[in-house]
């Protein structure tokens, strides 16, 4: 948490930095703050998941079999430096959801190591496990959204969790949506928003805490082209903070903008991970045309 | 202030599951109301029971050639048993204060004016401290010389047995039924909470999903049982006490029996010390209820 801080005081930016939709990549300081840092973080000794100096995320020969010897992953083994962009691609079924959920133990491997921060969840306690989860931001494939709960109230959730007073909250949330764009409608419920929108509330959600590891399932699944250009910077310049970013997506045209890492997924096996676009090699990939 | 949010997520549960929030309250209702009828009945019972109980006393008659010196020596060892603890008061009848008690139960006391002689021994009539003491009071006087050889000692075995065996079953018994009464009531209650996280297990998944403790998650549920039990046993004790004022009270002012003295002077428990321990009742009925359901639901 100290160098995004630290970023904010050399910068002497302002809390409200931007709001992304709007302002073009370019225009935007690389070392910028994603949102206002807690100013009372009142946290004990042991409730806070701090990631080790290693790889963010490590999997050692990981396989997770469902019920019914259906293969979700296959024996993967793969490394993430912490402030690495990585792209996780495949076919829908491929085992992309099953490793993102790895990463936030609401699975656990069949076999196999998931080692995030350091830590091997395997032989996480039970009790920790949401505090791992706080110092992942997760935005999941289906929004995951309360029903009941305003935009606000959604995004206020994952703050109220992390025990932030009723003063930071109120200032912190209406940032964090005009930072997704999407201001002006803090105060609707999820079913009053379209598929694009309550994908940008699961986004804001899990930004709020300034995750070091941000994850997202098929983040732009849901949106226009403009929009999922706006996503992916906002993306990136988190990423510029320090913060390790994962996206599964199979959206194409956006992996082969990026030229990021990609690590490519077939049936539950890593097939390709290489720096560049979505597809470099055809013949690579053992992908059915 | 922690509290009040998860106050404020307390009640926005209820309202978000109006129809399930009112099963719980009415079950609470019910279990308090048959738990606030149940335990002044019970208290009555026992205390009519411990009325007829405490009546249970021992009549040791002197013969007629004990010497006064006898007497004494007799009185002297019921005394010890008083020190002792085991008799509670004990006194001494006359042949004259017999034959006078008798007078004056009898309807025609003129037939004793026949008699040649006064036939009724003296006696010491004593009272046991507990029912259950008369056997060890009985063997201590039992071949005292000044005890008249034909009566003996006189006191209602059976009766006292009796009656002992019927206290202890009535106390057995009610403490019985008001254990099986609460772990029902805890059961129901949780029961119905169960619905309730049932209902928004999708939720439930996703506030662990964001890194919300158990904790974090059980307290408003917790508070919700707890709001649900409250105004259950609120409306219980509000009913009873219109049952208490507009039935019981009529009755009992009405008919002046001996039954009702007994009851209401020394068994009934006061209304504002049954509403306290039922109202307390409601609320830890909703708090446990909740707290062993969620137990199980937050095992991911
Ligand atoms: N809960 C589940 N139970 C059984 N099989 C599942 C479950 N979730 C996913 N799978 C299977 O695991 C494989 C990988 O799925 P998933 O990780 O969701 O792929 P992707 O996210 O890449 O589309 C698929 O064959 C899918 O059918
Ligand atoms: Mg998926």
């Amino acid at each position: 948490m100290a160098r995004i801080d630290d970023d904010i005081h050399d910068a002497g930016s302002t809390p409200r930095a931007f709001t992304l939709v709007e302002v073009p990549l370019e225009t935007v300081p690389a070392d910028l703050a994603v949102v206002t840092p807690p100013a009372s973080e009142k946290r004990r000794r042991g409730d806070v998941f701090r990631p080790g100096p290693g790889p963010m995320v490590q999997f050692q020969g990981v396989i997770k079999r469902y019920d019914g010897d259906v293969r979700g992953l296959d024996g993967v083994s793969v490394s993430i430096a912490a402030g690495e962009f990585v792209f996780l691609v495949g076919q829908s079924g491929s085992g992309k959801s099953t490793f993102i959920r790895l990463c936030i133990r609401e699975l656990r491997a069949t076999s196999g190591h998931v080692i995030i921060g350091g830590r091997d969840l395997g032989e996480l306690k039970r009790s920790k496990v949401p505090y791992l989860r706080r110092a992942i931001g997760c935005v999941f494939q289906d929004f995951r959204l309360l029903p009941d709960r305003t935009a606000s109230e959604n995004v206020a959730y994952a703050l109220q969790v992390t025990g932030h007073s009723r003063q930071e909250v109120n200032r912190r949330v209406p940032e964090i949506l005009a930072l997704v764009g999407l201001d002006g409608k803090g105060d609707r419920l999820p079913r009053e928003l379209s598929g694009g929108e309550q994908q940008r509330v699961s986004i804001a959600r899990a930004l709020v805490n300034q995750p070091r590891l941000l994850i997202a399932d098929e983040p732009t699944g849901n949106l226009d082209p403009d929009t999922s250009q706006g996503i992916m910077d906002l993306l990136t310049r988190i990423n510029r903070t320090g913060t390790t970013v994962l996206v599964a997506t199979h959206d194409r045209d956006t992996v082969d903008r990026m030229q990021q890492r990609v690590i490519a997924l077939h049936k539950g096996r890593i097939v390709r991970d290489a720096e560049g676009g979505y597809n470099e090699d055809p013949g690579d990939t053992g992908e059915i045309a | 202030m922690r509290l009040g949010m998860f106050f404020r997520e307390a009640l926005r549960s209820i309202r978000a599951n109006a129809a399930i929030s009112v099963a719980a309250t009415v079950t609470a209702l019910i279990a308090v109301f048959i738990l606030g009828a149940f335990i002044p009945s019970f208290m009555y019972v026992r205390s009519a029971v411990s009325a007829q109980t405490s009546k249970v006393d021992v009549d040791v008659y002197i013969s007629d050639t004990a010497s006064v010196k006898q007497v004494n020596a007799l009185r002297d060892k019921i005394g010890t048993l008083k020190t002792d603890g085991q008799v509670a008061e004990f006194t001494y009848v006359s042949k004259d204060d017999a034959l006078r008690l008798m007078r004056e139960r009898l309807r025609d006391p003129s037939v004793l004016d026949e008699l040649p002689s006064n036939p009724l021994p003296a006696k010491f009539n004593i009272q046991p401290t507990d029912p259950a003491n008369a056997n060890a009071i009985v063997a201590a006087v039992k071949d005292d010389a000044a005890l008249d050889p034909t009566e003996g000692i006189v006191y209602p075995q059976t009766t006292a047995d009796r009656l002992l065996t019927a206290a202890k079953f009535v106390q057995w018994a009610g403490f019985a039924l008001i254990g099986i009464l609460l772990v029902a009531a805890v059961l129901l209650i949780g029961n119905t909470i169960r619905l309730s996280i049932f209902a928004r297990r999708r939720e439930v998944e996703v506030m662990r999903l964001v890194g919300a403790t158990n904790w974090f998650i059980r307290w408003p549920f917790m508070i919700e049982g707890v709001i649900c039990g409250l105004v259950g046993a609120v409306v219980a004790v509000a009913m009873l006490w219109g049952i208490k004022v507009g039935v019981v009270d009529a009755w009992a002012s009405g008919a002046d029996t001996a039954l009702t003295k007994t009851g209401s002077a020394g068994g009934a428990i006061a209304f504002p010390l049954l509403t306290v321990v039922l109202v307390g009742a409601g609320a830890l009925l909703g708090a446990v209820g909740s707290g062993i359901t969620l137990r199980r639901f937050l095992r991911i």
